[in-house]
């Protein structure tokens, strides 16, 4: 024992050591990079109505910010189910504040 | 795997997590990431409920000018990808390439928190200061801690590059790598919310 | 002591430098102990003199600021200083040991956490010696505590303090999740962690979801009053119940991060000492959770007189009543555990037991509370001061006197004094309910809270009167325990490893105090109650789930304490304007930083031949 931790649920199963590619990351730029492009020109183009541009802004930061998670931060590997459930509570926390500073308070 | 000659001994696939005291790290890498999501949650919060009391400063769509905005975006989305190619390089063990990809992150960093500082000293000039308002105060808050994150990032690699030079790629430095990897996507991230919220939103607002 | 490193020597140090630089989570456990409790002392001190000051009408013994010092103060340290510490005694003295864990995930984080705690307790405190002490309340509203209205140093003591304090109580909450996660014995599965460690890990998750709003609170009301800043500042376009809502969004979780260590201590101390399983520790496991997430979307309760308007009143209204729900599990669950057992009673299950009904009575005047349009008869009345005394001494506190009695001998080697426990048991149990019990009524006649003196003649008088030499008892019972923990201290460490006998998690399997490693090898668990199941069937001794080896240990170090130092003489630079001394400890703090990254921790081993010699903490 030359460790003074606990091995629980051992998940060092011998995996195949392949050399990763670069693809899946460039996809994951590409439609980053996508996304921010049409939130930019949609408020460049400015003939749409601040409503319907809003729904477009923040859908598209939520749709980049969980394709970067995934890709990026290796959340859709395995063994990630506390950092998920971690970032989540995190932002279930934000959620209710930020629906509470908009709607009840300032709006 | 040519990369091999590189490292001292057999590396494992994912040398970030060959050691339960490596695997606790990224655990409580990641809930102090989930402090962090709170942390700027809350930011945010204060600046929707102020971001219209610009008092007689200029508003954000007499302000931001999208083409820095932009700028500042690609450079940040840039350098994400340059450090998720660091992690992956650390995954094949080729030591020489993932210090070539922190570098260049390292470097797209620094050009971000130069464009960060002369939009800053920019606004100033416009007559928007820190004090000039809730809006300015906010702003400033909010921006700023995202500027801190980010230059407090750029120390942190160049220090896990110092130590990869100094002792190579061990299950030691491996997952001082992933983590600040994983901590600069987070930084990309909060952005993806600032250009949203604080500079479209503004613009769109007017 | 044993210091055979392979290859590495580490330096080992004894006496106070043994203290200065630990970071073996049961000798943390004692000093947060202390600390906590030297705080406790300081807080009851301040009671005490509120409560003498208001003990007759139209007294002046402290005069008005005065009193709003001490009322600021006692709030402050009880919650921040006193209660959360003590409940971190707790934690890290028991928990490892109850997941079968050598230490938590991160020691040396747990040595930064207690150090930057006590630094921050310290700052806060020092502004009684500085002469500008915070005078805003423990919520510290603006614009009272903004920079027009509170002019002097006060509440920048509060803030700094706080944010000081705030970040070691940030790092013991990821530290505690992560030891729980990845640190469990094995067989210890998650639906068979201990009632206590499953309170903590929710604690621990409400805490790192909770602290940082608070933080944000902090900084802005730091930019507010030290940098010119505008959010709380109504002239220019700030909004004073921003302040209102992002410290209640911290501040009502943070209720229940106090509360909910002590429904898990109240469930090992009722279990244990009713010789039974708890009843219904899946249905507790599950009010758990669901205490803590209805707990992130009720802080408005707290501001139903702000004028919300009559949705947000609704809303948070039912979503506080649907919390009575989950609370009421636990109290049938203890009930019924207790039904039928051979009930002892201990000091720790006299607490334990006299929690249950006392708790109650808090929680059902806070569904009183909950009720919005009653809550503008009882808001900032000594209702709601009786209602939250309730809760947190009622609860939390008889918690940690029942804790403390329970596992006393886990972390001493000593049990403590019955007949002074008792002692304790019967005079803090009386005088709270002597103090506590008559301020609802006082503030049903319309006793306003905050108010440092009254005219006699208004019904007041004799409540007040008994109200206070309640809070004598109490201070006399806090007096026994203490002359308790000398009088234990001065005995021999004789206490066996289970000296309840009744004992039914993994810390009754190993030597009272544990060794410095807490498990010679790793047990394997084979059910809930893990050491009771073994017990029952005639086992002495838990399945080693590994051979005996040479356990690898981390080494002591001394930057924790000179990073809080750092962050402590950083926010009398910013406190003082003097920028360079704030850079001084910034640069300090980040140089420690800095050494902890670049100088790999190897750490040393214990050999099995020492581990027979009994290495003790």
């Amino acid at each position: 024992m030359s460790s003074n931790q606990n091995h629980t649920a051992s998940e060092e199963a011998p995996k195949r050591h392949k050399v990763e590619g670069p693809q899946k990351h460039i996809v994951g730029f590409v439609m980053s990079l996508a996304l921010t492009i049409i939130a930019f020109a949609a408020v460049s183009a400015g003939e749409i109505n601040a409503t319907f541009t809003y729904i477009i802004l923040v859908s598209m930061a939520v749709i980049q910010v969980i394709i970067q998670m995934a890709f990026w931060m290796h959340m859709k590997d395995r063994g990630h189910l506390f950092p998920i459930v971690g970032i989540f509570a995190g932002v279930f926390v934000v959620i209710t504040m930020v629906v509470m500073a908009l709607y009840w308070v300032w709006w | 795997m040519s990369a091999h000659d590189h490292v001292e001994g057999q590396l494992p696939h994912e040398p970030e997590k060959a050691t339960l005291e490596a695997r606790n790290k990224i655990l409580g890498f990641w809930l102090f990431l989930g402090a962090e999501t709170v942390l700027f949650g809350t930011l945010f919060s204060a600046f929707l409920a102020l971001r219209h009391n610009i008092g007689d400063g200029p508003s954000a769509n007499e302000l931001f000018q999208l083409p820095l905005v932009f700028a500042a975006t690609m450079i940040l989305l840039t350098s994400s990808l340059t450090s998720v190619f660091a992690v992956q390089a650390l995954h094949n063990h080729n030591k020489k390439s993932m210090l070539g990809w922190l570098i260049v992150t390292i470097v797209l960093g620094l050009a971000f928190i130069g464009l960060e500082i002369y939009e800053f000293l920019h606004y100033i000039h416009e007559g928007h200061k820190f004090t000039t308002s809730a809006f300015s105060s906010s702003f400033y808050t909010l921006v700023g801690f995202h500027g801190a994150h980010v230059a407090f990032g750029i120390v942190w690699i160049a220090l896990v590059i110092g130590q990869v030079l100094k002792k190579g790629l061990t299950v030691v430095t491996a997952p001082k790598v992933y983590i600040s990897a994983i901590y600069w996507h987070f930084i990309d991230v909060v952005w993806v919310f600032i250009f949203t919220v604080v500079y479209l939103m503004g613009k769109v607002a007017g | 002591m044993a210091s055979h490193a392979h290859g590495h020597k580490v330096k080992r140090y004894s006496g106070l430098m043994d203290w200065l630089t630990t970071v073996d989570h049961k000798k943390i456990g004692i000093l947060y102990l202390m600390a906590g409790g030297f705080f406790f002392l300081v807080g009851g001190l301040e009671a005490v003199l509120i409560r003498i000051q208001l003990m007759y009408p139209d007294s002046n013994i402290v005069n008005g600021q005065t009193f709003n010092e001490l009322i600021t103060m006692h709030g402050t340290t009880m919650i921040f200083l006193a209660a959360m510490p003590m409940l971190f005694a707790l934690m890290n003295a028991i928990i490892p040991l109850q997941i079968g864990a050598r230490d938590v995930a991160f020691p040396f984080l747990n040595s930064l956490g207690f150090w930057t705690f006590f630094f921050g307790g310290v700052l806060l405190n020092l502004s009684w010696f500085a002469g500008a002490v915070p005078d805003a309340g423990w919520t510290s509203y603006v614009p009272l505590a903004g920079p027009d209205f509170s002019t002097g140093k006060g509440v920048d003591y509060y803030v700094i303090g706080l944010q000081i304090a705030g970040i070691g109580t940030l790092l013991g909450g990821i530290n505690f999740m992560a030891t729980i996660i990845n640190m469990r014995a094995p067989g210890l599965t998650f639906m068979r962690l201990p009632m206590f460690t499953w309170a903590i890990f929710i604690t621990s998750a409400m805490i790192v979801f909770a602290f940082p709003a608070l933080t944000v609170g902090l900084v802005a009301l730091m930019f507010d009053r030290l940098f010119f800043a505008n959010f709380f500042d109504v002239a220019n376009g700030g909004n004073g119940v921003l302040w209102e809502h992002i410290f209640w969004v911290f501040g009502h979780p943070e209720v229940y991060i106090l509360i909910l260590p002590a429904f898990g201590i109240i469930s090992e101390i009722v279990s244990t000492f009713s010789r039974k399983r708890l009843f219904g520790y899946s249905s507790m496991v599950f009010a758990t959770v669901l205490i803590a997430f209805l707990g992130f979307m009720v802080w408005a309760h707290h501001m139903f007189t702000t004028g919300l308007g009559p949705v947000a009143n609704g809303l948070f209204s039912i979503a506080t009543m649907l919390i009575a729900v989950p609370t009421g599990i636990k109290i049938f669950n203890w009930l019924f555990t207790l039904w039928g057992g051979s009930i002892r009673f201990t000091t720790a299950s006299m607490f334990a037991i006299g929690f249950i009904p006392t708790f109650v009575m808090g929680g059902v005047t806070g569904v009183m509370l909950a009720s919005a349009p009653a809550d503008y008869q009882y808001h900032d009345t000594y209702f709601v001061v009786a209602h939250f005394h309730y809760v947190i001494v009622g609860g939390l506190i008889f918690g940690i006197f029942a804790g403390l009695h329970y596992w006393w001998p886990k972390m001493f080697g000593r049990l403590l004094n019955e007949t002074l426990g008792k002692i304790t048991f019967w005079t803090f149990f009386i005088g709270f309910h002597m103090t506590f019990l008559v301020q609802h009524f006082l503030g049903l006649l319309g006793m306003p809270r905050r108010v440092y003196t009254y005219l006699g003649g208004q019904g007041y008088d004799d409540m007040n009167f008994i109200s206070t030499i309640g809070a004598f008892l109490m201070g006399i019972g806090t007096i026994a325990f203490v002359i308790n923990v000398f009088v234990t201290w001065a005995k021999p460490r004789n206490a066996s490893n289970d000296p309840w006998e009744d004992g039914r998690s993994l810390e009754w399997t190993i030597s009272s105090p544990a060794p410095e490693y807490n498990f010679q090898q790793t047990p394997l668990v084979r059910g809930y109650d893990a050491w009771w199941k073994e017990k029952m069937e005639g086992k002495k001794a838990m399945t080693p789930a590994e051979p005996i080896g040479s356990i690898h240990m981390p080494s002591p170090s001394i930057l924790p304490l000179f990073m809080s130092i750092g962050l402590f003489v950083a926010g009398f630079g910013f406190m003082y304007d003097h920028l360079i001394i704030a850079v001084g400890g910034l640069v300090i703090t980040l140089g420690c930083m800095v050494i902890r990254s670049l100088f790999d921790d190897h750490g040393f081993h214990i050999e099995p031949e020492d581990q027979e010699k009994g290495v003790q903490a």
